[in-house]
């Protein structure tokens, strides 16, 4: 299902996946890690490491210790440390991390802050490495 | 002090050369006990709470899924641990607990090794492994989400998941009974000639509490293949709530 994806991040169990196969509405709020495949709206926040496919489509206030996007996100992103941007992400909103790492393709309509500090800011562009 | 209890079906007379096998090898093991055969006029909760009064601490069903099933909601509640002795090969309880049929069980309870494992609980009632809804036109309302399926799909909440319908479950370990949470799994269903299969990884959603409502008409909720309910229905996990014998070959 994932073998499209290079997400470095390895656990020992993955503790949320929402598949293709349901929506999520409301207030999704998470300990362990969050494999999101489907579509979500609202707020999604986690305490551990997050994965938005190339296919889920998330409209929603997103906050995470850490995470790896190749899919549609629409709404602000919060990472307290590393943020890895896929060819296919596509952001509309502002992100706020540690560290970031984006391939070439990726669409970023929104302010980054880095450790709080606006470092740059990219309106309606594509990123190339 | 055991309590041994034959369920009323073992009543019939072709069951009497192997009950007597059974109380034998028991007999060889040294852990006879007191026995109690169900009949119309007394059933198994009544037949427990006799048996606690006399000392009993352990309690083992002699009889199928059905009265395990029963046996597993009579000694819940209660301070006793649970031993089965399955009458067949069918049962699916004995097989995720690694119990063997008949007389080879009698080996397991004389080893007793004991493990605590969740239930889940279904409105006032207990269930050892799954419960099935069998109709996508439902929201599952979590405390402050819901999720609703997309498409044609086979919705399971998992303390095990062995009887769900979804091998990858229990084989995975996405439930784990000893967690003390259940799952809500989600699979998506292809169909084709030779009939419904998966062929996406499903959505798993840990949770302590949910609530399973309809959108329409009331829908069907069985658990542990089988006992039926109607939405809408809560289902919780009792964690650590079975204190019950199990073998070698079980399936957690």
């Amino acid at each position: 299902m994932f073998k499209n994806n290079e997400d470095t991040h390895k656990s020992d169990k993955i503790e949320t996946i929402i598949g293709p196969s349901v929506k999520v509405e409301g207030d999704f709020a998470g300990d362990g890690d969050v494999i999101v495949e489907g579509i979500v709206i609202g707020t999604l926040k986690t305490k551990n490491h997050l994965r938005v496919g190339d296919e889920a489509k998330v409209q929603a206030e997103i906050s995470a210790a850490s995470a790896f996007i190749a899919g549609d996100v629409n709404g602000n992103i919060t990472i307290e440390e590393d943020l890895e941007l896929k060819s296919t992400a596509k952001i509309h909103g502002d992100i706020t991390c540690s560290k970031i790492s984006i391939e070439k393709g990726a669409t970023i309509n929104g302010k980054i802050s880095m450790n709080g500090q606006k470092k740059e800011s990219i309106n309606n562009s594509v990123i190339e490495k | 002090m055991y309590l041994y209890i034959y369920d009323v079906f073992l009543n019939d007379k072709k069951y009497f050369n192997l009950l007597n096998k059974i109380e034998n090898r028991l007999a060889d093991l040294e852990i006879k006990g007191k026995i109690c055969r169900l009949n119309l006029l007394k059933n198994m909760s009544e037949a427990i709470d006799d048996g606690i009064k006399q000392g009993v601490n352990t309690v083992v069903a002699i009889g199928n899924d059905s009265t395990f099933g029963k046996v597993v909601n009579a000694v819940a509640d209660r301070d006793i641990t649970l031993g089965i002795i399955p009458i067949d090969g069918e049962s699916k309880i004995a097989e995720i607990l690694g119990v063997p049929a008949e007389e080879k069980a009698c080996d397991i309870l004389a080893q007793r090794l004991v493990k605590k494992i969740d239930l889940g609980k279904i409105n006032k009632q207990y269930f050892i492994d799954s419960a099935s809804i069998d109709d996508n036109n439902v929201s599952l309302n979590f405390e402050k989400y819901q999720i609703s399926p997309v498409g044609k799909t086979m919705i399971s909440i998992c303390n095990l998941g062995f009887l769900s319908g979804n091998d990858s479950i229990y084989q995975k370990k996405i439930s784990i009974p000893t967690d003390g949470w259940l799952e809500a799994v989600v699979t998506p269903l292809k169909s084709g000639f030779f009939g419904k299969k998966g062929d996406r990884a499903p959505s798993v959603f840990p949770f302590k509490k949910i609530l399973v409502e309809s959108k329409g008409d009331p829908v069907t909720v069985t658990i542990d293949q089988q006992t039926i309910f109607k939405t809408p229905v809560e289902i919780t996990v009792a964690p650590k709530k079975l204190k019950v014998i199990v073998g070698g070959e079980r399936l957690f």
